[in-house]
């Protein structure tokens, strides 16, 4: 690898690299790392169950939280762990604060407009898909209709990029153990939610 | 289906149907304009929230939270302003006069404190915010972890 190289090397450096390089002034280390996390800690927002404007607030707090912390992390490695805690806590005083916890079940989340230009979505239509887009409104359908327990469980286990059963119990604070056997029963139901879905739609 | 495969399909679910708004994202990434690099930061040692043991209904009409560095600590209370913003009310202590600088998001106030440590000055009404503080006696600034409320 040559100097020269160095722009394009940066995305596909480990987590500790970038976090050490973003602490140092590296604004593109800064880009990739957000550009690797923010599904993560957008997902941990949400499976707090907040709605919209909270969970942006959470998910601000938390980007902002890291800027003055990068440079102080004990374990630059576990980036993910510290975002996932620190978007938890913060998402925890968010509901404690202002008594705002919106289930997630509203309408309005199955049909956001932002959703219609999202390159995902626009993706999906270009090709068949709109019988895979249906398939996934169904699946997203039937996992709203889940325990809330569930719904916080998934949201964390399905977080990319993934973090362990150790961080997510930790981050939970529930036994590591039953991280799994919980996974397959809420699997369990949202499977049975979907056959229901499937049947009447 | 196996349950790795409905994991993925849900995981593909959430992407298609409830994606990171991309002006998040961008706030994410102007973010790193705003970190201070010379500042000592001052942790969040108190809230307010944390020691209520009862909740009142509705929102909270004030937070209280207390930042320090050292020997040096931030009392903040924060009070809902109306529309207009957040009004924002400290004290250093020691006491001693200070430049202070508050932000939330783009939007930046200076202001000075007092000889008794003392300022105030407004945010916007939502949005995470944070002080910078340069005592006019000491070379070293300190920032506060940034605090939503």
């Amino acid at each position: 690898m040559t100097p020269s190289d160095d722009g394009m090397a940066v995305h596909v450096e480990d987590t500790d690299t970038l976090v050490t390089s973003a602490a140092g002034g590296d604004d593109r280390a800064w880009s990739a790392l957000v550009e690797r996390f923010s599904r993560l800690v957008w997902s941990v927002a949400r499976a707090h169950g907040l709605a919209d404007a909270d969970a942006e607030e959470v998910f601000q707090t938390t980007w902002l939280r890291l800027t003055e912390h990068i440079g102080r992390l004990k374990e630059p490695q576990r980036l993910g762990a510290w975002l996932a805690t620190t978007a938890r806590n913060e998402s925890l005083k968010i509901i404690r604060a202002g008594g705002r916890l919106t289930v997630t079940d509203d309408q309005h989340l199955l049909d956001r407009p932002s959703d219609l230009d999202s390159p995902e979505r626009a993706a999906l239509d270009a090709e068949d898909a709109a019988t895979r887009t249906q398939r996934l409104r169904r699946v997203w359908s039937a996992f709203q209709q889940l325990p809330r327990r569930c719904q916080q469980l998934l949201r964390m286990l399905i977080a990319t990029p993934p973090l362990s059963y150790t961080e997510i119990a930790a981050v939970m604070e529930i036994a590591v153990g039953s991280v799994g056997p919980t996974r397959a029963r809420c699997l369990g139901q949202l499977r049975e939610l979907l056959a229901e879905v499937e049947a009447h739609g | 289906m196996s349950d790795d495969g409905l994991e993925q399909e849900l995981r593909d679910a959430a992407d298609l149907l409830d994606p990171v708004p991309a002006r998040l994202v961008q706030m994410a990434t102007t973010a790193y304009t705003w970190r201070t690099v010379d500042a000592e930061l001052a942790r969040l040692v108190f809230d307010s929230l944390d020691a209520a043991t009862v909740r009142g209904p509705g929102p909270h009409q004030s937070r209280l939270f207390v930042f320090q560095a050292g020997a040096l600590t931030v009392d903040v209370e924060v009070t809902a302003d109306g529309p207009a913003g957040r009004r924002i009310v400290g004290r250093l202590t020691p006491a001693q006069a200070a430049r202070i600088e508050c932000r939330c998001g783009d939007q930046q106030q200076s202001t000075t404190a007092d000889q008794l440590g003392r300022f105030a000055c407004t945010v916007p009404p939502v949005g995470p915010f944070r002080l910078l503080c340069q005592p006019v006696e000491s070379a070293s600034p300190l920032v506060t972890e940034w605090v939503s409320a």
